[in-house]
């Protein structure tokens, strides 16, 4: 469906995007997971012919992608980063205009138009101007823009920022309905929790480079650690540390502000170990949690870096 | 696709608080303004009639015809263009005009000649008075000269009131005051620059989240541009017609008769400020408020030039600097109209609408240049 064979892209002397690879399946929801300035909205706007690049090739369905191609671009949908919507049209009229840029038929048009209103649930706000709408209904009337004429392929780039959880749980939900109904969707996001809920599968990014690619579970398996130890503990001494962190199989054991953690590798007993070391040298404790790796952790390990901001 | 643009444009530029306000309010403001201040000026009597001495030696006594025409335009009523000063000889005419009661006065010796100490707008108008006399006179003489038998319709050709009647800034109000307005609605047209930009914003990649999104949908690019152009042509050219009513109807200023060519011009002007406009916003990346003072800018140097704030002034730079005259959009747009009005013959007329739309062209070509770039460096 999208394939990019080493794309690089500079802006002046910035490196962008450096040898960038990438293979999306028809089906797929695929997620673009990076901190801000990771590169995310560049790949995207190269993929869509909006950026000239250095070097590197883009196939989309096959056929190699150029900025005039415009029986490709007709089966491509797109939701930009910044709200694109004309402020003096009302929420219809601007799915109406966008959705018109595809389509020519008016009776399709019209049915078109009608049902994504329902699919974004602005039924209640058809006559309204953007500006009356709050963040979550622009970012869902931002949507409907990009996907009314119902593409085979759907861009979203950070469709959530800025949003509050209702919306953003209608979005998701309806990114799901999209791709059950056959659409092939590539996701950006900085939020972690979120791709980790929808994509199906993921790249995380970092500094213009692919990081690591996957599935959730095949990117948590990628790194060592299998299970993470956190425990409230009171006045703990360097020896007992050093106890816990000669465990077999346990690595990165730190002492901080009350909080014990450790990240152990999968399987073994190791909480039922640590748990013995505290008691029995009478250390008392409380809020024992133990918890499997989030992509976090995955980026963390992998760059050395937090992923949140 | 056509419809679904255009009429959207419509509904765009008619919602757009700035565009109405600067296009179409403005505009309209500005002309009731005028048609006060003007009430006032000719109410306080300010434009007199123009005190012009005549040395009244031989060489004038002989030239029965320059005397003929001078006197059809001269008398004590207010309407009179002059008012003659019959002067013994050169010091008496000095004096008077150093005590300013005489704008000026006229020496002949081969020929008319002007003598002034100050310049002005009165100064002006008596020079292209004179000037327009001996290149009648001129051409008259070659014609006789050609066709002998012309000499039979001689009277007719020279008859005083082919100067007065048509050719003549003549003090009454109405010639007066229509070119301020004509200047005024070469104003309102040239603001049709904010439709062009506006336009022009949405379309482009690099200037807009707008543009971007319309950038990568499968629409053509050089139709879509067109379209919403001539959305934006549309309401601007319905502005401009309402104007246009206003200051006729309601204010009074006449356009001549002939009401298909004052829509006509009405159209190209408009299709000049869109262009305009279209070209400032697709030429650079500036932010959009800095395009729009440009926009602002030169448009109004230009309709300052072509007599929005000071009448007459379009007439001193088209003597001064006639390139400038004559490429300016303002000066030729209100000269179209100010044709329609004064002229019976269509060529200058013709001349400033082929400028004004060569003009037009030239922009959309350029702006067609840069607007077909899908592709960019960095957004
Ligand atoms: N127009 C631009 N000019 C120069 N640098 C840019 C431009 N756009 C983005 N960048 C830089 O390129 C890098 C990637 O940006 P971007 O693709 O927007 O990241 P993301 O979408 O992942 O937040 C960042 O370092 C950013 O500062
Ligand atoms: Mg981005």
């Amino acid at each position: 469906m999208i394939k990019v064979d080493s794309l690089v892209k500079r802006y002046g002397d910035l490196l962008a995007l450096d040898h960038f690879n990438l293979e999306i399946h028809k089906g797929e929801i695929f997620g673009l997971l990076g901190p801000n300035g990771s590169g995310k909205t560049t790949a995207i706007n190269c993929m869509l012919s909006l950026l000239k690049y250095s070097k590197g090739e883009i196939h989309l369905f096959g056929e190699p992608m150029r900025c005039d191609n415009y029986s490709l671009k007709k089966r491509i949908g797109v939701v930009t980063q910044n709200v694109a919507v004309f402020n003096e049209l009302t929420v219809v009229e601007n799915i109406e205009y966008f959705c018109g840029l595809y389509v020519f038929n008016r009776a399709r048009l019209k049915t078109l138009v009608d049902d994504a209103i329902a699919f974004s649930g602005l039924e209640d706000y058809r006559k309204f101007l953007p500006k009356k709408l709050s963040g979550g209904l622009l970012r869902r009337l931002n949507i409907a823009c990009g996907i009314a004429h119902q593409p085979e392929l759907i861009f979203l780039d950070e469709p959530t920022v800025a949003v509050d959880p209702q919306s953003r749980n209608h979005i998701l939900e309806g990114i799901r309905k999209l791709n059950a109904n056959g659409a092939t969707v590539v996701y950006t996001s900085h939020y972690m929790e979120e791709v980790e809920q929808l994509c199906t599968r993921i790249m995380i990014m970092d500094k213009g480079k692919a990081v690591a690619t996957g599935t959730k579970e095949e990117l948590k398996a990628m790194i060592r650690t299998g299970e993470k130890l956190t425990a409230e503990v009171y006045s703990l001494s360097e020896p007992i540390l050093n106890e816990i962190r000669n465990l077999n199989g346990l690595f990165h054991a730190v002492y901080e502000n009350d909080l014990l953690t450790a990240r152990h590798a999968a399987g073994g007993n190791h909480l039922a170990l640590v748990l013995d070391i505290l008691q029995r040298n009478n250390v008392a404790f409380r809020r024992v949690t133990s918890e499997p790796p989030t992509l976090n952790d995955v980026f963390l390990e992998i760059t050395g870096k937090e992923l949140k901001d | 696709m056509f419809w679904n643009i255009y009429k959207k444009r419509i509904l765009i530029s008619l919602r757009d608080k700035d565009i109405l306000i600067w296009a179409w309010l403005f505009p309209l403001m500005l002309a009731t303004l005028f048609h006060f201040a003007f009430a006032n000026l000719d109410a306080s009597g300010t434009l007199k009639t123009i005190q012009l001495g005549v040395i009244d030696n031989a060489a004038y006594q002989q030239d029965l015809n320059f005397q003929n025409v001078l006197e059809s335009v001269s008398g004590e009523s207010e309407d009179s263009l002059f008012k003659l000063w019959s002067l013994k000889n050169q010091e008496e005419a000095d004096d008077l005009l150093e005590n300013g009661e005489i704008d000026g006065y006229v020496i002949y010796e081969d020929m008319p000649l002007l003598m002034i100490s100050t310049n002005g707008l009165r100064q002006t108008i008596i020079k292209g008075f004179l000037d327009r006399y001996l290149q009648t006179k001129d051409s008259v003489l070659r014609l006789i000269e050609e066709n002998p038998e012309a000499y039979l319709i001689l009277p007719e050709l020279l008859t005083p009131l082919n100067y007065t009647e048509r050719i003549l800034l003549s003090n009454s109000t109405q010639t007066k005051t229509v070119g301020y307005f004509y200047a005024l609605l070469a104003m309102a047209c040239l603001y049709g620059g904010f439709q062009g930009l506006t336009v022009i914003s949405q379309m482009q990649a690099n200037l807009s989240a707008v543009g971007a999104r319309v950038t990568v949908s499968s629409a053509g690019r050089f139709r879509l541009v067109a379209y919403d152009l001539l959305g934006g042509l549309t309401t601007h050219f319905l502005q401009i017609l309402t104007l246009v009513a206003y200051i006729n109807f309601a204010l009074g200023i006449s356009f001549g008769s002939q009401l298909w060519f004052v829509l006509f011009t009405c159209l190209i002007s408009s299709l000049l400020g869109i262009s305009f406009g279209a070209m400032i916003s697709a030429t650079s990346k500036l932010k959009e408020q800095v395009k729009i003072a440009i926009l602002i800018v030169i448009s109004n140097i230009c309709c300052f030039l072509a007599g929005l704030m000071i009448g007459d002034i379009n007439y001193v730079v088209m003597q001064k600097a006639p390139v400038v005259a004559w490429l300016n959009p303002a000066a030729r747009i209100s000269d179209a109209f100010y044709c329609l009005y004064y002229y019976d013959n269509y060529e200058r007329f013709f001349l400033n609408i082929g400028i004004i739309f060569s003009m037009a062209i030239a922009m959309l070509v350029i702006t067609a240049f840069f607007v077909r770039r899908q592709e960019y460096e960095s957004l």
